[in-house]
């Protein structure tokens, strides 16, 4: 492939990083579980493009599954799974912060700086500073750093299970930027454990609901000590 | 060989799960769990007396590998899963008659234990840090249900933490690995094996030091979660408390050192790469930390099964601290530790299930005159706490007492003044509440009994195994210890 080619492919990755980024601060300034949702299979449409463009720019072959099981289930499998789940338990359908949007977003806004300088330490081993995919490395670490802050400050059960996948696509983009992904047989293995999981936390999140008669996890009190 | 021996081993919980799968008939699952585990016992053992012979050995893919370490872990693993499976019979039989356990839930609790097993022996023989991930991960969804059994609104909450603040521990230890993997790619030559154990051991000197340190972090964060290493420990006593006793036995003396196994695989590897002590100087502060975070938590304590929690963070934290001293003497503290916490904890949380299933009840305060209404669980209730609070003539003295030498010998003596000063805290806790379960004047509504004799006489085999452990250690199995600990060395 001609070197405009590499180019033009890098710069499409860069757009595609930065909208997956979008989509991260979208869902941290939403109130609707609902756009929780479609949020983040936009997202995983996005990093499954960046997938896409890795096999078609450096002919990592190996990745074009791990592209396409992307596409199916984060963006489609798992946002079917959890639309299903907030139909049928019917739950309002607003999500409650424990600290107001302006303020989260300018905390997720320092965590992409944070997470710059910490991919710039990552990547210094390299010579030459690395190719147009390990540019990507700070917005991966970033979407861990938001994900786990959705995790943390959203206070429903699925705004938890949102923001859990949220990070894993962070891992799965970081691995994707500097070593072109993980060999393909670890990545099957890793999507399969990650679709358990969500179904289990569905699981949990209707009994949830059947028992405390809502999904605010403020309800999950009673342990202590 | 060695491909056969491997496939034994994941195979055969894999076979018992699908089988459990298939059968819905009580003895039959009874069968089938306890065959499973005693099978899949047998192979470890034989895993165990061919790296004897071969020191490690692999399949000739490089997916799977095993070492002196891994085997060790192993027996444990699988002699725990054995115990519990075994202890599970009678344990559910009971909660049928009682009503508290449908055959639905009968046959989910024998599906998911052989699938627990299958999920550890994945770890334990997987070269690839990928595979250990994913069985990592695995363990955790294998357990999640079983947490939540009983479907209380407690069980379901204490599930739910779980499995969140599980994920993300394992999310993290993700992109560890992914790093590791990143420092391992220039110098590995296929890329295919760079994610190998093996093959990384072999180039440890020259993977990226500052990227490999940051990756342990991630990794220490990650599976440090898993094995409930303060202050990643705040699941541990919600999971342990609500999940059924034998699968809190299981996770105590299994999963957590599957948990310890993956971490102590990465501490060669950076000790390996690094030759400095940075994983070691890591490896002592959590280590300290677990002991002291578990002390309050165990001097003011309702109920007797977070008590144990509790216990277990304590006792991560000794392995991870006698770990950190990093002396060929610490070496084996640690191994023998992890063998005889593994004994105490299985003997422990199934005397605690006895109580309970006698008085209904896993408050302590409701709790008194055991001796007189259960007298034999009592016994081992007050003796198991002994044993377990490394007071001689018990294992666990040995092992405590052999660590706190090393870490004075090794120049460390104001961490191992803290170490002595937990431990003795924890044990004047631990007497402190058990007294006062097992002596004192029963409550006069006790209606339930003690557990069928079966059982009773299992509980009796570890006791002694314990008791043994604490006077005399039998040449193979010091020569099992020593085999784990060179591996530890480098």
């Amino acid at each position: 492939m001609s070197p405009t080619h590499i180019q033009s492919i890098g710069l499409l990755i860069d757009i595609c990083a930065a909208a997956i980024l979008v989509t991260a601060f979208l869902i941290v300034s939403s109130r609707n579980l609902g756009f929780y949702i479609r949020l983040f299979a936009l997202q995983s449409i996005f990093l499954g493009l960046v997938a896409l463009l890795v096999v078609i720019g450096y002919g990592e072959m190996h990745i074009l599954i791990a592209a396409v099981l992307t596409i199916v289930v984060k963006a489609v499998a798992i946002p079917i799974v959890l639309t299903k789940m907030i139909d049928r338990i019917q739950v309002q359908k607003e999500v409650g912060f424990s600290i107001n949007i302006t303020v989260s977003l300018l905390l997720c806004g320092g965590m992409v700086i944070v997470a710059d300088s910490v991919a710039q330490s990552i990547l210094a081993v390299q010579e030459g500073g690395g190719s147009a995919v390990s540019r990507v490395l700070s917005v991966s670490i970033a979407l861990m750093l938001i994900g786990l802050f959705i995790m943390t400050t959203r206070k429903k059960a699925l705004t938890q299970i949102i923001g859990l996948l949220t990070m894993e696509n962070g891992v799965f983009l970081s691995g994707l930027s500097i070593t072109y992904g993980m060999p393909l047989i670890v990545e099957v293995g890793i999507f399969f454990d990650i679709l358990i999981a969500v179904l289990i936390l569905g699981v949990f999140v209707f009994r949830i609901n059947k028992t405390f008669e809502s999904i605010n996890i403020d309800a999950l009190r009673s342990l202590r000590h | 060989m060695s491909t056969i021996l491997f496939s034994l081993l994941i195979g055969t919980p894999i076979t018992a799960s699908v089988l459990c799968a298939v059968f819905h008939r009580r003895r039959i699952l009874e069968v089938i769990s306890v065959t499973s585990a005693g099978v899949t016992f047998l192979w470890a053992t034989w895993l165990m007396s061919v790296v004897i012979e071969h020191k490690t050995i692999s399949s000739p893919e490089g997916w799977w590998y095993a070492d002196g370490l891994s085997a060790y872990i192993a027996v444990i693993v699988c002699g725990s899963a054995l115990v519990v499976a075994l202890y599970s019979v009678g344990y559910l039989r009971r909660q049928v008659r009682s009503r508290n356990v449908d055959g639905r839930q009968l046959w989910l609790y024998y599906l998911l234990l052989n699938v627990f097993l299958f999920t550890m022996m994945l770890v334990l023989i997987s070269n690839n840090l990928g595979f250990l991930w994913i069985g990592t991960e695995a363990t955790t969804l294998a357990t999640a249900l079983l947490v939540a059994f009983y479907e209380r609104e407690s069980s379901i909450e204490a599930a739910w933490k779980y499995v969140i603040i599980c994920s993300v521990g394992i999310a993290l230890a993700l992109f560890g690995i992914i790093l590791t993997y990143f420092s391992a790619l220039h110098v590995v030559p296929a890329a295919g094996n760079a994610l190998n154990w093996s093959s990384l051991m072999v180039v440890a000197k020259e993977l990226d030091p500052a990227v490999l340190k940051l990756a342990f972090i991630f990794i220490l964060v990650g599976f440090g979660t898993k094995a409930g290493l303060a202050p990643m420990h705040t699941w541990k006593p919600d999971a342990y408390s609500e999940a059924p006793a034998p699968i809190s036995a299981l996770m105590a003396a299994g999963l957590v050192n599957v948990a310890l196994y993956s971490l102590m695989r990465f501490y060669i590897l950076v000790n390996a790469a690094l030759g400095d002590g940075y994983a070691s100087t890591l490896f002592l502060v959590f280590g300290l930390v677990s002991m002291g975070m578990a002390v309050p938590f165990i001097l003011l304590q309702r109920s007797f099964k977070r008590l144990l929690a509790y216990s277990s963070v304590e006792h991560v934290g000794i392995i991870v601290f006698a770990l950190g001293i990093g002396s060929p003497l610490a070496y084996f503290g640690a191994m023998l530790h992890l063998l005889v916490n593994a004994i105490a904890k299985v003997l422990l949380f199934l005397t605690a299930s006895n109580v309970r299933l006698a008085y209904k009840s896993k408050i302590m305060r409701k709790v008194s005159g055991a001796i007189t209404v259960i007298p034999v669980s009592a016994t081992f209730l007050i003796v198991g706490v002994f044993a377990l609070t490394g007071w001689p003539p018990f294992g666990a003295f040995v092992s405590e007492f052999t660590i706190v030498s090393a870490g004075f010998a090794s120049g460390h003596a104001v961490p191992s003044i803290l170490f002595i000063g937990f431990v003795v805290s924890i044990f004047v806790g631990f007497i402190y509440y058990i007294s006062k379960m097992v002596l004192g004047t029963p409550a006069a509504r006790v209606t339930g009994g003690d557990a069928d004799t079966a059982s009773l006489l299992l509980l009796g085999v570890l006791l002694a195994a314990l008791l043994l452990l604490g006077v005399y250690i039998p040449p193979p199995l010091q020569q099992c210890i020593q085999n784990a600990a060179a591996v530890l060395m480098g």
